[in-house]
């Protein structure tokens, strides 16, 4: 049976605390990725934050500790197959 | 989310047609970029730039105009920033890499127009990139015949100053660059209301040259193999670097090359140490063109050099920083800018050079040679290069494509067989 790998992504309401979970991740060397937020997550233009869902409790609990505004955490399927499609 | 459509709305921009911009960026750059393995932490704030691009920087812009800043919109790498930066404005780029705006420029140009022409006057046309209506002025130049009657139509919408590019390379060819450069320090001053002292340009030639060594020692580090950082990666490094903040482009290109040159010492790499090389030269690749990286890279070979406007034509000469006087300042200008090699000068000899040295420099296995569809400046010079390259024994393709997906596939099984020639 096919399964299905999901990507979760970290919107924020600006970049600002997208920025500052980014680099607060980074310093507890928790891995996370910024990206274009996907339209299947958001009408809205801008960054997210991509994470690893094995590390996302111990990143909820750095958002709390540390005050970020977040928006919402989302998960998406990962697309397969992707063909080369210009912008 | 961040939510910049009151910021465009105000700019006069078309929100429906550009959210179809908004909506083809992210799954691009997931398929181009983030498909990508092992690619270098200090990407990140590229990823950034990319993910907020209509957003960040424009908004910085017009808090500059706000207040009483001037914002100067650019095309070409003959463009002097340095005196934007001197007089206090700030240069920018401009819109123009992608097929999204082609049909906008297509309405006033003819269809056998370069693609960078036609999206660039679409981009402005169409009102779906911030750049464009941020401007306050725009700089162009003289490096073909189809920019030059651009100018004319863009003019009708805002300022436009045209810099004279002389055509040769003759002593007096450099003089006249001199005298452009008066001119346009002139033109800017006026526009500023701010005087260019020597003190303010030796600052910004400094400024600049900051943001060219970064690069420069960002092409070093592509000179290693394993190579260390994708040439996909490498380019968008260099694409952003025409509308980021210069000190900020400098600073944030100097951190992802310390971890580059740690990659090095560990012999870490994005490619297999022994995959192909490829150096592309031609027109350039503006933002978010990304086909034919895309294409030679996912084929297994890494592009490690681009000798283009979008790579070492851009930064590999500095400006001579000892000029006390607005004269020696502008002299070492014109000197600097006039050693970059493009086709629009007869005869071109500098760039065939300029190609053979940096094939030796790193270590190429071939040469892709890409022109943009109807770019007879360097469609025609592709037959010198070809010469000089054979006569070294230095594999070369040409590829004459344009920013659609239309050839991808076409494109894809020339690039295959020429990788695969290289491998026999």
């Amino acid at each position: 049976m096919h399964k299905t790998n999901y990507s979760w992504y970290i919107l924020f309401p600006n970049h600002h605390q997208g920025l500052r979970l980014s680099r607060e991740l980074k310093k507890q060397g928790l891995k996370n990725t910024i990206v274009p937020t996907p339209r299947a997550a958001s009408s809205c233009c801008g960054m997210s934050l991509m994470v690893d869902s094995a590390e996302l409790e111990i990143i909820r609990e750095i958002i709390a500790e540390q005050g970020i505004v977040i928006e919402k955490i989302v998960k998406l399927p990962v697309k397969e197959g992707w063909q080369y499609r210009g912008i | 989310m961040a939510d910049y459509r009151q910021m465009w709305s105000d700019l006069g921009m078309d929100l429906d047609k550009h959210d179809l911009l908004c909506e083809a960026l992210p799954d691009a750059f997931q398929g181009v970029y983030l498909s990508q393995e092992n690619r270098p932490q200090g990407m990140d704030f590229f990823n950034f730039v990319v993910s907020e691009i209509h957003g960040v920087r424009p908004a910085e812009l017009i808090e500059h105009q706000k207040a009483g800043g001037k914002v100067f919109g650019t095309f070409c790498v003959y463009v002097p920033d340095e005196v934007i930066f001197a007089a206090g404005g700030i240069a920018t780029g401009l819109c123009g890499g992608s097929q999204f705006w082609v049909s906008g420029g297509e309405k006033v140009l003819p269809a056998n127009t370069c693609p960078l022409i036609k999206a660039s006057v679409g981009a402005r046309l169409d009102k779906t990139c911030p750049f464009f209506r941020i401007a306050d002025m725009y700089v162009g130049e003289t490096t073909c015949d189809g920019k030059k009657k651009a100018w004319e139509i863009l003019s009708a919408e805002v300022p436009v100053h045209v810099i004279d590019v002389p055509q040769m390379k003759r002593e007096k060819d450099i003089e006249a660059f001199q005298g452009e450069i008066l001119d346009f320090i002139k033109i800017v001053e006026d526009f500023t209301g701010n005087k260019i002292t020597p003190e303010a340009l030796a600052k910004s030639i400094k400024l600049i040259n900051n943001k060219r060594k970064a690069l420069q020692r960002l092409y070093a580090a592509r000179k290693a193999a394993p190579v260390p950082i994708s040439g996909k990666d490498a380019l968008l490094v260099t694409q952003i670097a025409f509308y980021d903040d210069p000190a900020r482009c400098a600073e944030m290109t100097n951190i992802l090359c310390n971890e580059l040159e740690q990659r090095i010492q560990a012999k870490e790499g994005v490619f297999p140490a022994d995959a192909l090389r490829i150096l592309v030269t031609g027109t350039p690749l503006a933002i978010p063109n990304w086909k034919l990286h895309h294409i030679v890279e996912t084929a297994g070979a890494a592009v490690v050099v681009e000798e283009s406007c979008t790579g070492t034509r851009y930064f590999e000469q500095l400006v001579d920083e000892s000029g006390s006087t607005i004269e020696e300042q502008v002299g070492a200008l014109a000197e600097r800018y006039m050693k970059t090699n493009c086709a629009c000068f007869t005869p071109n000899p500098g760039r065939i050079d300029d190609i053979i040295r940096l094939a030796d420099e790193y270590k190429v296995d071939g040469v892709i040679d890409v022109s943009l569809q109807f770019c007879n400046l360097y469609s025609t010079e592709s037959y010198l290069v070809k010469q000089a390259l054979a006569s070294r024994d230095i594999p070369i393709m040409h590829i004459e494509t344009d920013y659609s997906e239309q050839d991808y596939e076409q494109l894809r099984t020339r690039v295959e067989a020429f990788l695969e020639m290289l491998r026999k």
